[in-house]
């Protein structure tokens, strides 16, 4: 009975146990059910915020590579909508010689204008074309305009009479609002004080004035002579006085070509004559009293292509050039032993849209952009920087005679021979950036050949941004590289030596400090660095130098005093630990070579290392430099790749090293040769996370270097990386600007580096831990 | 309930080791009439053995961990070219025995060594003594195989490497006759540069051998070399200890009393960090005279 009571209790009790265990696994089950709903939605939200940033990040740089969008606003016949009428003398293209028609608008693109050959503004409505006002030009009165120069600008133009004078005018819009917030907009226009030539009918006509009032013109007149004459003139309240009047005929110069087109710059230094035979004449006019022609060159291909348009991008430095054969190529001068007035016009870039002849030109007033019209009506958009043709419109046919670019760029105005007047909208925010120009060698106006360059803002309007990508990408390599040099052979050995040979209560005391200075803000460090390791170091860089030779004699002399030191002492020494001895023998090197530096610098570099460096090696020094940062980002990047690698290296397992030490190996060969190849996916990892931080490390690439974007590989010079430039120029980045786009790339860019940095990383590591990782 | 299963089990060790001292007894029924069985056994210390020849002698030797003493005093010959086999149970100090005798517990620290082991005359705690050629002459098998994470041939020649052997030829010569003496060349010759995690437990544990016979040592010490391995492969490594028994002199920790019957030639029983009971093997299972040397051999405790 007892048997059977007491096999009922077991029963008893593995049913309970049964409902026990299954109540148990129910509970394991929802626990475990949660713990990976957590875990997954948390990784899940990490993998989703990343993308997310890349996206938002990608959002902004995508612009930079839309197109640029046309349409066409206004299409208006002006002889019936303004009754003004076109009349074209001579139709070969390349002869149009008299650019009777100048046309232009305000920056609302509400106002047009035209100027005609009967000496009258016409203000004109761009909604319909209708005529909002008609202005004389008084001082002209009764005078029949032969020729008209319109600068760059877009608002100053100057009238050739057919009785030889010059009349400059400028035009422009007075806006102002209403109580209600209407826009008013009154066009305005301002006639200088016209001059006399000579007294015959102005064909052609280049004028500009420079900024201290002295003014200068070309003409080419009716019976076929070149005249330069330069005007000093002193404004009083009531009207400009004319002063002095230097008259030159350089028709001799021009070896009997017919000129077809003129252009002076607002300097007044240069005057470049384009001729049907092909040539392009360049006088130097800088001095008044004595033109001096500086080089005539074949500018057109084949040679004898007419030359049909010239004109001036935006700061009248570069010349645009068009031909009969429909290319247009955009020219600046060039540092050049051989000229006489040391620079050189040289063609750099080359756009090839047209067929036809040139008939055209005008450039934008904000950026590098510049439209040219040919014959048949087709008008391109190009971009010089970039050397990219950005857009082509094609109207009726009919060859354009006037071409005008808004001042805000936004829109084009062209007039064509039939009185056809087009108004198009046009979207190019980004015109300058294309991969060339952010990545490739780009020839910038002024730079004697192709380079990388950043320098995104001037001084001036007229500045051409330059905004490779390039220069500021090897700064960041450059820094990540010389924080490389010096951390990864420091933090190694220290890794080494702390998992293999320290003591474990000094392993764990030693770690967590190596590892705190992980947590120095970075500003700190490079604040430390720009400010007090910079101006120190500049003053013993011999002994920087010479340290690591005097660490090495000292080091190889402890050894061998060492080896002949009394078995006793070395007894006293745990195995491996006399390394700790090398301690104070590296402090002893820092100091004798900091002793030694004056007199090694007296000696060797004439008492000045800065000097010897010039002359020697034709290096300059920078008190900020790659040497500095190598040492601050170093700091940054130490413990990282500390405390990765010595995980790895402690991770080694025991019975491995002691398989290499029972078979006579010391600790040293055991370290190098089983701990830390078994340890080498880890120690490639911490490496390549080092690497990481030191790519995207920002305060103390910004601190401890000049941040000057040059490319060069010298340790004496500063660098600026991808993210000093970001963190420099997003708060003078105009918002949705070029710049701001491009500081987003250079984010991406530096996102997708790290990212490549950090897969490979992973990869690497699993390679190896496949190789060494069955232990 | 509990008890009398534990007894049934007591009860078929009892059995599987009576088969095995059957065995034993007929062993020795032909054997034992030529050994001088008496002229070994003295009185006054439980395991006092006449070593001829011995390679290595230990005397007084306490070792403690932190203060706390893990071998105590002992005192044992060990004869060279013979097996000698440590049993004992778990704890009891055989590792660290093993360990003394190439030092390789001055690698842990607090660990305090008092008395003298001798290896062919030398006394090896010196202070003049170079423990790594020491522990060139003590090679040793771990009782979890550890070869490195390099090539087969790699891990053959590492020993011969740091002995600054350059030589290619000779490398070649050392590697394949130490593999040919672990009975491994055979199955890894044509692969000698894969790497040697990729071998079976078995072939690794005999690499390990190979590596360590690859210095040619004077002594070679096995700490439970087979516990990880099956039967066939443990098999093999004990035809292989009772080849290499020629030239080596083996000392070999085993939980496996017919292991230590099978191989070795004396055994020494240890218990809480003494030897209670040293002789020849046969001695050991079959006459003990101690009754704890008796009791873990009939698998009473242990
Ligand atoms: N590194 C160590 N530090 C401190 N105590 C240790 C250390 N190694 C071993 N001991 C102690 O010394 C004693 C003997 O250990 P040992 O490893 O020699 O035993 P063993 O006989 O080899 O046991 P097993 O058969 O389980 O391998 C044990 O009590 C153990 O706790
Ligand atoms: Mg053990």
């Amino acid at each position: 009975m007892s048997v059977i009571t007491r096999l009922k209790d077991v029963e008893d009790k593995i049913y309970l146990q049964s409902a026990f265990k299954s109540r148990i696994k129910r509970k394991r089950q929802i626990a475990d059910f949660f713990a990976r709903l957590v875990v997954t939605s948390g990784g899940i939200a990490i993998i989703l915020s990343i993308l997310a940033i890349l996206f938002f990040i990608t959002i902004e740089v995508i612009p930079l590579w839309r197109g640029v969008k046309a349409d066409l606003s206004g299409r208006f016949d002006i002889k019936q909508t303004a009754g003004i009428a076109i009349i074209i003398t001579d139709d070969t293209p390349f002869n149009k010689p008299i650019p009777i028609f100048a046309i232009g608008l305000d920056e609302y693109r509400e106002i047009g204008f035209i100027i005609t050959k009967t000496g009258k503004i016409n203000f004109i409505s761009l909604k319909d074309g209708s005529i909002i006002k008609q202005v004389p030009l008084s001082k002209i009165e009764g005078k029949n305009v032969s020729s008209i120069f319109e600068s760059s600008n877009n608002k100053q133009y100057a009238l050739g009479t057919e009785d030889g004078y010059v009349l400059p005018v400028e035009i422009n819009f007075k806006v102002s609002f209403t109580q209600e917030g209407k826009r008013i907009i009154e066009p305005r226009l301002f006639e200088g004080e016209p001059f006399l030539v000579e007294s015959i009918t102005l064909n052609k006509l280049a004028y500009n004035q420079s900024s201290d009032d002295s003014r200068a013109a070309a003409v080419i007149t009716s019976d076929g002579r070149l005249v330069f004459v330069s005007v000093e003139t002193s404004s009083s309240l009531i009207s400009d006085e004319i002063k002095n009047l230097f008259k030159h005929d350089l028709t001799s110069g021009l070896k009997g070509d017919n000129v077809t087109s003129l252009e002076l710059d607002s300097f007044l230094d240069n005057l470049y004559v384009g001729t049907k035979e092909g040539r392009l004449y360049h006088w130097s006019v800088s001095d008044k009293q004595n033109p001096k022609l500086v080089d005539v060159i074949s500018a057109t291909a084949p040679p004898g292509t007419p030359l049909t348009a010239l004109g001036f991008l935006l700061g009248d430095r570069s010349l645009i050039v068009g031909d009969a054969s429909g290319v247009v190529s955009v020219w600046f001068q060039v540092e050049d032993e051989t000229s006489p007035i040391g620079r050189k016009l040289q063609k750099i870039h080359h756009f090839k849209s047209h067929n036809q002849p040139i008939t055209n030109i005008a450039s934008s007033s904000r950026d590098r952009s510049f439209l040219s019209a040919d014959s048949s009506g087709n008008i391109s958009l190009h971009h010089a920087t970039s050397n990219q043709t950005l857009l082509q419109l094609s109207t009726e046919g009919s060859s354009i005679v006037a071409i005008a670019f808004a001042p805000k760029a936004n829109g084009i105005l062209a007039i064509d021979q039939k009185g056809v007047f087009y108004d198009w909208d046009i979207d190019n925010p980004h015109p300058e950036t294309n991969l060339k120009t952010l990545f490739g060698k780009v020839w910038y106006e002024g730079y004697s050949k192709p380079d990388y360059v950043w320098q995104s803002t001037g001084g001036t309007d007229e500045f051409e941004p330059k905004l490779s990508l390039t220069p500021l990408a090897y700064g960041t390599l450059k820094g990540a590289l010389y924080a490389l040099i010096f951390a990864i052979p420091l933090s190694l050995l220290g890794a080494i030596c702390v998992s293999q040979f320290m003591h474990p209560s000094m392993r764990n005391v030693i770690k967590p400090i190596i590892e705190i200075m992980a947590a120095l803000p970075s500003v700190v460090l490079g604040f430390f660095a720009g400010l007090w390791l910079a101006p120190y170091i500049e003053k013993i860089i011999p002994a920087v130098f010479l340290m690591p030779l005097v660490i090495t004699i000292l080091t190889l002399v402890a050894m061998i005093l060492w080896k002949y030191l009394p078995k006793f002492i070395h007894a006293r020494f745990r195995e491996g630990t006399e390394f700790f001895l090398l301690i104070p023998i590296i402090i002893l090197g820092i100091l004798i070579s900091i002793w030694l530096n004056t007199p090694l610098e007296n000696m060797l570099f004439g008492g000045d290392y800065r000097n010897w460096l010039f002359e020697v090696l034709g290096l300059q020094y920078d008190q900020r430099n790659a040497l500095i940062v190598g040492f601050a980002m170093g700091f940054a990047v130490i413990p990282i790749i500390f405390s990765i690698a010595e995980d790895a290296l402690s991770n080694v397992p025991k019975h491995l090293t002691a398989g290499s030490l029972a078979l006579g190996a010391n600790r040293w060969q055991t370290a190098i040769k089983v701990v830390l190849p078994t340890a080498s996916a880890g120690i490639s990892s911490a490496i390549m996370i080092g690497l990481g931080r030191a790519v995207g490390e920002t305060m103390i690439v910004l601190m401890a270097t000049g941040n000057t974007p040059i490319m060069d590989w010298s340790i004496f010079n500063g660098f600026r990386a991808l993210s000093a430039n970001i963190a420099v120029e997003i708060p003078e980045a105009p918002h949705g600007g070029t710049l701001y786009r491009v500081l987003f790339l250079a984010a991406l860019l530096l996102f997708f580096v790290t990212f490549v940095l950090n897969t490979a990383a992973e990869l690497v590591r699993q390679r190896l831990r496949k190789k060494y990782g069955q232990l | 309930m509990e008890v009398i299963l534990n007894l049934a089990s007591v009860q078929g060790n009892i059995l599987k080791y009576n088969q095995i001292l059957k065995k034993s007894d007929q062993l020795i029924k032909q054997n034992l009439e030529d050994k001088k069985q008496d002229s070994i056994r003295k009185e006054g210390r439980s395991h006092q053995l006449e070593i001829s020849d011995p390679i290595v002698e230990i005397e007084n030797l306490t070792l403690e961990y932190d203060g706390k003493p893990a071998i105590i005093d002992i005192l044992i010959d060990i004869p060279k070219n013979h097996a000698t086999a440590v049993i004992g149970p778990s704890g009891c100090g055989k590792s660290t025995l093993l360990r003394c005798l190439n030092r390789l517990n001055d690698l842990i620290d607090g660990v305090t060594i008092e008395g003298s082991v001798k290896i062919s005359g030398e006394d090896i705690y010196d202070s003049n003594i170079d423990v790594t050629e020491l522990r060139k002459r003590v090679g040793m098998v771990f009782q979890k195989s550890n070869p490195f994470p390099k090539s087969i041939y790699e891990n053959v020649a590492y020993g011969p490497r740091l002995s600054g052997i350059k030589n290619s030829t000779d490398l070649d010569e050392i590697v394949e006759n130490s593999l040919n003496g672990a009975a491994l060349w055979e199955e890894v010759k044509d692969r000698l540069g894969e790497s040697a995690l990729s071998l079976s437990g078995g072939q690794q544990q005999r690499l390990c051998i190979a590596r360590a016979i690859a210095v040619e040592p004077e002594v070679l010490l096995m700490d439970e070399p087979c516990s990880d391995l099956d039967p066939i492969a443990t098999g093999k490594i004990e035809d292989l200890i009772t080849e290499l028994k020629q030239n080596y002199t083996i000392v070999i920790v085993t939980h496996n009393m017919q292991q230590a019957a099978r191989v070795s030639d004396y055994t020494a029983f240890m218990y809480l960090g003494r030897i209670i009971e040293y002789d020849i093997t046969e001695n050991i299972f079959l006459r003990p005279t101690n009754k704890q040397t008796e009791d873990y051999v009939s698998g009473k405790f242990g």
